[in-house]
Order: structure tokens, then sequence, then C-alpha cells
């Protein structure tokens, strides 16, 4: 599935989009935190640190590892404080 | 008198150059705090809801708070409060840095101005003794060169806040500048414009004294130090700005007048295409850890870059060129132009142009050079500018056809870059707002980029979250702390307590603070009922109704949901 990065969260990644294989958030957090070494200080096993926030497919936010994930998912991370 | 305040606010009288040392009760700076909270009790307290707009009458307050002076980060800041000349209610507006300690050193909570000077003059306070000096010979200058001619006349210990030709010119959206920082919306500009007051020139050297110095600095210190990490790094690193990709990957970024919420120019707008290819620096206010401004190019090019004033004079009016929406936000703070109601009102009236309603051919869309000349000509109130100088309402109202409909206005004040369809609890938070649309009174959208509701199809569920957002705003303006901060905190109002205890020596707890908090969101609403407010008022423009978003045809949102979400808020506030 695709990951795209936007703001902080593409800071720290380095790039806009990443593929990811993963079958729950968890799963693909713990796949990033690997591939992206700037990520580790914000995925802790419980998900990622409350300065950032996951979206699916930009329809709704998820934040429990268990939650399911399809190829054709779009996963976005951004900043969790979203305006300004 | 508890420590912190100096329990008392200045009233000066520019028609006769007379001011007036007015004692504050102990109990109401508990009730209101300060900032926007104590300027909107002052307000009432002097009538100033039933006044007639930009009258000699009608006052105009700067107020301080307790917080102000302390070593807490994000601290100096001060609110202007006023009745609105854009939308007629109330209308609180903050600005930071130096100015705010300079005014708290002066002896006072707050500064009352009434009246009307002779002729355009600088209002000095000089530790508290206040006179009038002629500004003539600023007459049209812009807000950098005012304060700096001044500095250099009266010395640098003065901090000064001035209005650029806007407000001489009365335009209803005009903002009062502080050191590059302008209280922006609702047009406190033209308040001081009217009083024929160019600049207020502020030094004093009456230092507050803490309840609690050791503990104060110990949470200072805390704060700090938390405001150094990853919930204040969009701030640091990016700025604002970094909404833009994210709003338009989500359907939220206000385009063409609103006619859609995706823009195809953005990424030559985000701030990481800009810092690729200009120099950037950081700036930060006094006692400021945070440093969001991000201001691209040097010395008098320099640009500050915010989300707002991209969004508004970018994607809203269609212009993508990077060059062309930054010299148009350089032109908005040197006329002293608020960029959200500037870009909202132009882009409305490129869509009444483009609908055949206004004969000015020349302002479309996309075209850049049209959006400078507009600017330029709503600042002299020069052509077409005079009538865009009155904001989107009162010129649908001249225009007529049906352009209310799509004048992008709540009260009266332009929408700030928030897609109300795609972020439906922002959409909420833009009806009920005492001043109008507003991202700073109602941080709805917080709500909205969360688990807590589904965006586009909000229920009532997401009344009860934005009346918190709205809570905790108001306490954020009263203390002030800036709301960067946000973030750090595990549990704001019992920290908020801490800070208060620590600086006043109040037993003040959380319980407390929310009670305060509701108080002055209700202190705003009789404002508004004692100058007309009529329920009516709370709603969103036509436009945003029962028409699904182009780009996004699932963020829809019906009449009747409105209603039954504004319905709501009104039973839980008790209204």
């Amino acid at each position: 599935m695709q990951v795209e990065f936007f703001g902080i969260p593409r800071e720290r990644a380095g790039v806009d989009s990443l593929e990811i294989p993963a079958a729950t958030l968890g799963q693909l957090l713990a796949t990033l935190k690997f591939q992206i070494p700037s990520f580790r200080d914000f995925i802790s096993e419980g998900g990622l640190h409350a300065a950032f926030a996951a979206n699916l497919n930009g329809d709704r936010f998820v934040s429990d590892p268990a939650t399911p994930l399809r190829d054709t998912d779009r996963l976005l991370i951004l900043s969790a404080d979203a305006g300004g | 008198m508890a420590f912190g305040y100096h329990g008392r606010y200045l009233r000066i009288d520019v028609s006769s150059g007379c001011s007036e040392s007015v004692p504050l009760d102990d109990a109401i700076l508990r009730q209101f705090i300060g900032g926007s909270g104590l300027g909107v009790r002052l307000l009432l307290d002097g009538g100033a809801a039933e006044a007639e707009l930009l009258s000699p009458e009608a006052p105009l307050v700067f107020a301080f708070s307790p917080l102000v002076g302390s070593p807490l980060t994000t601290s100096a800041k001060f609110a202007v409060v006023s009745k609105s000349p854009l939308t007629g209610r109330v209308n609180d507006s903050l600005a930071s840095s130096g100015f705010a300690v300079a005014g708290k050193r002066c002896g006072c909570d707050a500064i009352m101005i009434v009246g009307r000077a002779r002729e355009l003059s600088t209002l000095i306070l000089d530790n508290g003794e206040a006179r009038l000096e002629s500004a003539e010979e600023y007459r049209g200058a812009t807000c950098r060169d005012t304060e700096a001619a001044l500095r250099a006349r009266l010395g640098a210990g003065f901090r000064i806040a001035s209005i650029g030709p806007a407000g001489e010119n009365s335009v209803r959206y005009a903002t009062i500048s502080h050191d590059g920082r302008h209280a922006g919306r609702g047009g406190s500009g033209a308040v001081l414009g009217s009083k024929n007051v160019k600049a207020i020139a502020l030094r004093g050297t009456r230092y507050m004294e803490w309840a609690h110095p050791r503990e104060l600095t110990e949470l200072s210190r805390s704060l700090s130090a938390r405001s150094f990490g990853p919930a204040t790094a969009k701030y640091r690193e990016l700025g604002t700005a970094a909404n833009l990709l994210t709003f338009n990957r989500f359907g939220a970024l206000p385009t063409r007048n609103f006619q859609t919420g995706a823009f195809e120019g953005a990424v030559s707008l985000s701030p990481e295409q800009l810092s690729a290819t200009r120099s950037k620096t950081r700036e930060s206010c006094v006692t400021c850890t945070i440093g969001c401004e991000h201001i691209y190019g040097s010395g008098k090019n320099g640009v500050r870059v915010e989300y707002e004033s991209l969004f508004a004079l970018g994607s809203l009016c269609g212009v993508s060129d990077a060059d062309t929406v930054l010299q148009a936000s350089k032109r908005c703070d040197e006329l002293g132009l608020d960029t959200i109601s500037t870009g909202g009102t132009i882009a409305f009236a490129m869509e009444c142009v483009e609908r055949g309603w206004l004969a000015e051919s020349w302002l479309k869309f996309g075209d850049g050079a049209a959006l400078l000349r507009a600017i330029d000509l709503i600042g002299s109130r020069q052509g077409i500018g005079d009538l865009l100088a009155e904001g989107s309402r009162r010129a649908a109202q001249a225009i007529g056809h049906d352009s209310l409909s799509i004048a992008p206005q709540v009260k009266g004040l332009e929408i700030p870059g928030y897609e109300p369809r795609a972020l439906q609890t922002m959409a909420l938070g833009f009806a009920v707002g005492a001043r109008g649309a507003d991202h700073n009174r109602s941080g709805a959208y917080e709500v909205d980029f969360s688990e807590k509701v589904d965006r586009r199809h909000v229920t009532i569920e997401a009344v009860r979250h934005a009346i918190e957002t709205e809570d905790k705003a108001a306490l954020m303006d009263s203390l002030i702390l800036c709301k960067f901060l946000r973030g750090v905190f595990d549990d704001f109002y019992a920290e908020a307590a801490e800070m208060l205890r620590c600086v006043t020596g109040w037993d003040v707890d959380s319980s407390e603070l929310h009670e305060t908090a509701r108080r002055i969101v209700s202190a705003k609403r009789q404002f508004n009922v004692l100058a007309g407010w009529t329920p009516a008022e709370d709603t969103l423009p036509e436009r945003f109704l029962d028409t699904p978003l182009p780009n996004d045809p699932a963020a829809s949102l019906s009449r009747e949901r409105l209603a039954a979400l504004v319905a709501e808020y009104h039973r839980q506030r008790a209204w």
C-alpha cells in the first residue's frame, strides 16, 4: 500500500510517499520505523506519537494498531496539529 | 491586589488628550483574567456594544494580561478589542511581542482609547503619562516605516503599534501592526484610524512581582523545554504554511472563492517549494521559544509567510505564482490589511466579474497583476477599491444579483482557509463564532482532523467538541498564551491554573478556569446581543449549504444539518 507524508512527517521521511506492504496499521508503523530511522522517535508500540496523525484514504483518522489495511489503501501521515 | 496586575486601566480621550486611571476590581480581574476576556468586559462596561461604528465614543481597548512580562514562553501578547467596523459585532484580535511588555510596564492592565484627535496623531505613553503629538508627517506611511521613524525619533526604548494607509482610509479590515506582526482580523486598524491615531508609542519601567517566583521559574523552564519538542515542530520547521499541501490533499483548501477545495497550483506555494528556491530565516516574538515566523528573502525584501496569507492571496484568488503571492502578502503588511479579508473580498469580486455582476473585466482569477492592483486600490480606496474596502458582505449588498450567496463571510468576517463542507465541525465553529468566521476563536478544525468525528458527516456529537475548542481558545486568549503551544499540554486547564497561581497568588483550579472560559465566551455573546445580534446570523453563506464540493461530492452540508448543529450549540450553551 501507499503511504503519503505531509508536513513534518514528510521532512522526516525525506520523501513524499513510500510503497510499504502491511496488513495492519501496527505492521505498517513497525516497518516504517525500520525503513526510516528518523521516524523512530515518533513511533512506539502503541502507535504514532501524539504530534502525528494517520488517515486512511483521506476519509477517516485511525490510530488502533489493529486497523486492517488493504493493498489499495493510501495511508496519510501528517502533523496532528493541522491548523494554525 | 493580586500579583501580576496593576489593578487599573488607563482611559485616554484623544479628543482632549486627557487620561484617567480607572481602578480595576480584583473580582473582575479574576473573572475575566486579561486579554480578550478583560477587553470584552471593559467594552461592555463602556457601552461599546451600542456605540455607532467608528464613532469617537466607540472605545478601542488594548488589554494586557497577568502573564505578560513573566518568563513563561509565548506570554508577550496583547489583545485589541472593539466593536468591529466590518461585522458590527465584538472583535478581539491578538498580536505579540515587545508592545505587550512595554504596555504592562506603563503601569496599567489595559488602555482604553476614546474620542477623535484633531489631527493625525501619535499617542505617546511614557511610564503611564499620556500625550499626543502630530503624526501628519507619517500620513500615508507603511506600518514598518512609521514604526522605524518613531523609534528613531523617540528612542529605542519605545515599542510602537501603528496603522498603515488602510487604517487611515477606514478600510474595514485594516490591521494594527507591531514589529511586523498584526492584530489582524475585524478592522481594529480602522477603529484606531477613526480616532485619528496613527500610532501608539509605549515605554515603561514598572516591573511586576510574582506571587511565587521560584515556582514560576521552574514552570517556565519546563514549558520552554516542552516547546522544543515534536508538538511544535511544525511551527518551527515549516511554519503554518505546512497546512497548504495537507489541506489540498484533503480537498479542504479553499480555491477560487470557495468554488472548489483543491488547487492545481498548491505545490508551487508550499513551504517545501518556497524554501527550495529562496533564502529563509526564522524569527520569534519576545519571550517565545517556538519561533514560528518564516521569512522568505532578506532585509526589506523579506516576507513573512503564513498559511492564511498563502491560501487567501493564492488558491482563493487562483494565483499560483509564488513571487506574486509573496509580494501580495508583503503589500498587505505594508498597507496594514488583513490578508484573509483582502484575499476573500478580492476572490469574491473575481467571481462576480466571472458571473457578469461586476464590470471590472481585468479582475480575473489567476491574474497576479490584477491581484496586486486590487490590493493597492483597496488600501487607497480608489476605484473599485472603495467598494472592496467595505468587505465582501457590504460589497455584495451593493452589487446585488445573488452575490450575497457567494460572499465568503459569516457576520461580515471573511472565512479563513478551511473549506466548511470538508471540515464540518469547523463549519459549526464558523457559523456560531462571536466575531464571525474565525479559526482563532474556534479550533474546531482540530476535531475534524481527529478520530472524534467523520469530518464530512458530522453529527450532534461534534457540538460539545466544538464548544471545548472555543472555550479553550477563550482562555488562551485571556491568559494570554500562544495557541501554537496547545499541543504541549497534557492537561491545559490544570497547567494554566498552576501558571495563574504562581503569577497571581490565587488559589485557582482547573474547574474555575473552565467556568472562566465559558464566562468569557458568554460575555462576547452578550456584547453581540446588545449590538443587535439575531439567531439568523449563526449560519453560513448559501454556497456551502446543500451543494456538494465539486472535488469531493461526499463533502456536502445540508441546511437542516447545520441548523440542527447550531440549535444544539445554543442549547448546550444555554443561550
